[in-house]
């Protein structure tokens, strides 16, 4: 290949679109790690300039902070593929260049920026700070990382295979760091202070020889995977998000019933995501205390907490595959770079609230099915983690839990469970209503709409965790803002759905009788919680009711946004 | 004049800062095939999407079968039939379950019709959506869209990007479907003989404008392409009446144009030339000269 040859534009075209693509993801990686890291230096110096110990600890949590941003390189590139795991550059492949180059060129440039960008900046600090943040050891296990994540996100389509791929990724790189750092204890301080970074992270020649190996399996693994999808022996589009797999959908064999829209349309919902999320459940749940056992074997070979570790990360990642699962019931799909409904089902001859009404409740149910299957599993799983001080949070937790839920009464039982039920319909109608949004409107309004209810739970969880402790200026800003905008949001879209008819007054007298159950059952529940409303400031007694207005918000929301992306 | 099916008064809609639809009117009666022509990106298939109520008016008003499509779907599309040009369907589904899935949503499905259909398109019941080829689908898609007796059927680009032989049969199932009576079709197509095959009537759509509109037979009576010979020598297409595209060059020149010959005749007369020869213009020689490259090198002249 020599300057000016078509092999070496063509390298140098692929190397200007990676730019193009990662370049703001890459200023902020470098900005956010630089600017985190110094606001924990600052915070920790000003809180105890007199601990030297303490400090030092902020220095720990600084160069944590600093590495953080730079280990998701590969994040950039996933809006080619909206957001699903894949090789996103799949349209290169009538390319004239080699597979290899197809896949060594982008996995090379994510790798060596996510090392320069963590380079530039820990050079920065070590020079601003006088602090000895490592420079090439640290850079190096960074490239491994990342190499080793792009490599999970790009070997499959399956956001499940991703998952479970990435999570032993991330586990075996926590652990070897912490049996790198925390090899000799130091008694009265925490393992590895910045005096002794010097040869803490002084890693031997095996670490990098095992990285190099690393990152040749990495980009062998995706080389022979890119391969097959370019010669026609693999699917290459990337998949639905939310989406299950066509085979799992293939299991359900039993017939539509053509007696009734609703009925069919019942069908066509549990058949494409209903019963397959209520199976990816039973899966989990059976897997997870499986895996404990398995796990437990292996540790009590090793003599450690080596394979625990995954055990546990997989428990928690099980839950979030489930959201993946339920959090698109309005089935919004990605094409030609953006997000859009499904003809086919925009153009059904069914009532745009009846639609989502059937769309929302079926993916609810399920998801709650599901939910509780695994929750169930892993409740019983938990006491298998054994003694030790490692997941003593864990064990405490579960027993605060059962406690609490021991105390309530009846009644308060079936107040939690109400509450538990519909906040679930409700969070699904929600993200489905968001998603919806997210292929209409700019993405930018999405994200303020998001991160405000975001807050506002934030807030609120705060506000019945602490009371106001800490957070009071902030409940009595926020509560001027949020509370009419809530209130607002919900008188408007209440009012839009009747005046485009998308409700009848019927269902609007059966989403008020369920908002009021839900309210009362709220009430319960905080009382229960030992929350007394009445001696409280009306802006917090505000903040504590303002749940119970979500029902109703849902249910306008949820076929407005419908009624959005039907009638574009 | 039959009954009005499909009403759409002064229409506008933008992307951004193009103009997708600009001023548009459109009036389909009932028991007529509509063709709707124009190059890519000219808002056939947004015209198209606002008759099903896919895209909300901006200005203008659009009634389908006297309803508004957006705020009542379901009035709307209970009576009509659809097949998109991406013919989006759901991968995961059997034939057999698409027909009965669609066959749940309108009680005057034609179970022997659609059983007939798939018979002759030789569609396996049994195959996954994902796993049937582009005509396949294309013809799953149609059957869907047709056999509960739609009276209105909308098909956007229905044979693009197929075979001579899923055409053909697409294009059948579709006269088959208008022989009913009471049926109209509207369909937009880049084919032009396609659409002169099957239209009583077209419309012709040019960045986001009806550019002609009427019945099929009137338009092409009203177009007519003579060959003309002059005697003085033209480097450049020579200025005539009602010309609105030339080919050749020198004396010889092939001119499509509009209004009556004689006027045309008399306009040749002028620049010392003489009509040849004349006849009606097909489809796609008008819309060339309506929307094609000759057209300009007229305007420049």
């Amino acid at each position: 290949m020599t300057m000016g040859s078509p092999a070496f534009n063509v390298l140098r075209a692929m190397l200007w679109e990676i730019w193009r693509l990662t370049r703001v993801e890459a200023a902020w990686r470098l900005a956010g790690g630089i600017v985190g890291a110094w606001t924990v230096l600052v915070v920790f110096a000003a809180v105890a300039p007199d601990r030297p110990a303490f400090q030092d600890f902020g220095v720990a949590i600084a160069l944590v902070v600093l590495v953080v941003p730079h280990i998701t390189g590969w994040i950039s590139l996933t809006r080619l593929t909206g957001g699903m795991p894949g090789f996103p550059f799949s349209l290169h492949y009538t390319l004239p260049v080699r597979t290899a180059v197809l896949v060594g060129v982008p996995m090379a440039y994510l790798t060596v920026a996510s090392a320069a960008t963590y380079l530039v900046s820990a050079l920065l600090l070590r020079l601003t700070s006088g602090h000895p943040f490592p420079l090439m050891p640290v850079a190096a296990w960074i490239a491994a990382l990342t190499i080793v994540l792009v490599a999970a996100n790009w070997l499959s389509r399956n956001p499940v295979f991703w998952m479970l791929s990435a999570a032993p990724a991330v586990a075996a790189w926590v652990l070897l760091a912490d049996h790198r750092l925390n090899a000799e204890e130091i008694q009265g301080s925490f393992d590895w202070p910045p005096y002794l970074w010097a040869t803490r992270f002084d890693f031997p020649l095996t670490d990098y020889a095992f990285i190099g190996a690393i990152a040749l399996a990495s980009i062998g693994a995706v080389v022979a995977r890119v391969a097959r999808e370019r010669h026609g022996d693999m699917r290459a589009i990337p998949l639905t998000f939310g989406d299950p797999p066509d085979d799992l959908i293939g299991l359900f064999r039993f017939r539509c019933p053509t007696s009734s829209p609703t009925l069919a349309q019942l069908w066509f919902e549990l058949k494409s995501g209903g019963l397959p999320l209520v199976t990816i459940g039973a899966a989990v749940a059976i897997l997870n205390p499986l895996i404990f056992a398995v796990t437990g074997y292996i540790d009590a070979w090793l003599s450690g907490m080596y394979a625990r570790t995954f055990a546990v990360m997989f428990a928690a990642i099980s839950l979030l595959i489930l959201q993946f699962l339920w959090h698109n019931a309005f089935g919004v799909r990605w094409r030609r770079g953006r997000w859009y409904p499904s003809a086919f089902e925009t153009t059904l001859s069914c009532g745009t609230s009846r639609l989502a009404a059937l769309k929302v409740l079926v993916r609810s149910v399920c998801a709650l099915a599901a939910l509780t299957l695994v929750v169930v599993s892993l409740w019983v799983t938990l006491p298998l983690l054994g003694p030790g001080k490692t997941y003593e949070l864990l064990r405490s937790g579960q027993r605060a839990i059962e406690g609490g839920i021991g105390a309530l009464t009846g009644y308060q039982q079936l107040a939690l469970s109400v509450v538990a039920s519909i906040g679930l319909v409700v969070i699904v109608a929600l993200l489905a209503a968001l998603w919806a949004l997210g292929a209409r409107y700019p993405r930018r309004m999405n994200r303020a709409t998001g991160s405000l209810l975001l807050l506002h739970c934030l807030v609120l969880f705060l506000l019945v965790l602490n009371g106001r402790r800490g957070i009071g200026l902030f409940v009595e800003a926020m509560g001027w803002i949020d509370a009419p905008l809530l209130l607002f949001a919900t008188i408007y879209l209440t009012w839009k759905v009747f005046a485009e008819r998308l409700l009848s007054l019927r269902s609007a007298v059966g989403i008020v009788l369920i908002s009021a159950a839900f309210g009362a059952a709220w009430v319960t529940v905080l009382r229960a919680a030992g929350i007394q409303l009445a001696g409280m400031p009306t802006m917090d007694a505000a903040w504590m009711l303002s749940p119970s207005l979500l029902p109703l918000m849902a249910s306008a929301v949820a076929p407005w946004s419908l009624s959005r992306i039907r009638h574009m | 004049m039959g009954e009005i099916v499909v009403d759409v008064n002064d229409l506008s809609r933008s992307f951004g800062t193009k103009d997708a639809l600009d001023h548009v009117s459109f009036r389909a009666t009932v028991g007529q095939v509509y063709g709707l022509v124009g190059a890519n990106g000219a808002g056939k298939t947004t015209l198209l999407k606002h008759l099903l109520g896919l895209l909300r008016a901006a200005t203008g008003s659009v009634r389908v079968f006297g309803l508004d499509p957006v705020r009542d779907p379901v009035g709307v599309l209970s009576r009509v039939g659809y097949l998109s040009e991406e013919r989006d369907l759901p991968e995961w589904m059997r034939v057999d379950e698409l027909m009965r899935y669609t066959q749940a949503f309108h009680p005057t499905w034609d179970a022997s019709f659609a059983r007939e259909l798939l018979e002759t398109f030789g569609l396996d019941r049994s195959k996954k959506i994902k796993e049937l080829s582009k005509g396949m689908r294309a013809q799953a898609g149609l059957v869907a869209a047709v056999a509960h007796r739609p009276e209105l059927l909308i098909l956007d680009e229905p044979s693009s990007g197929l075979d001579a032989v899923v055409r053909r049969d697409i294009l059948n199932a579709i006269v088959r479907t208008v022989a009913d009576d009471g049926r109209t079709v509207i369909f937009s197509s880049h084919l032009l003989d396609e659409v002169e095959r099957m239209s009583d009537h077209v419309t012709m759509i040019h960045n986001g404008r009806v550019t002609l509109s009427g019945a099929l037979d009137d338009v092409r009576h009203g177009y007519q392409r003579s060959r003309v010979r002059f005697v003085e020598h033209f480097d450049q297409p020579p200025i005539l009446d009602s010309a609105l595209a030339m080919d050749g060059g020198g004396r010889s020149w092939s001119v499509v144009h509009s209004g009556s010959l004689e006027q045309f005749r008399h306009s040749v007369l002028a620049l010392g030339g003489e009509v040849v020869e004349s006849r009606d213009a097909t489809l796609e020689e008008i819309f060339l000269a309506r929307a094609g490259r000759n057209r300009q090198q007229v305007e420049v002249a």
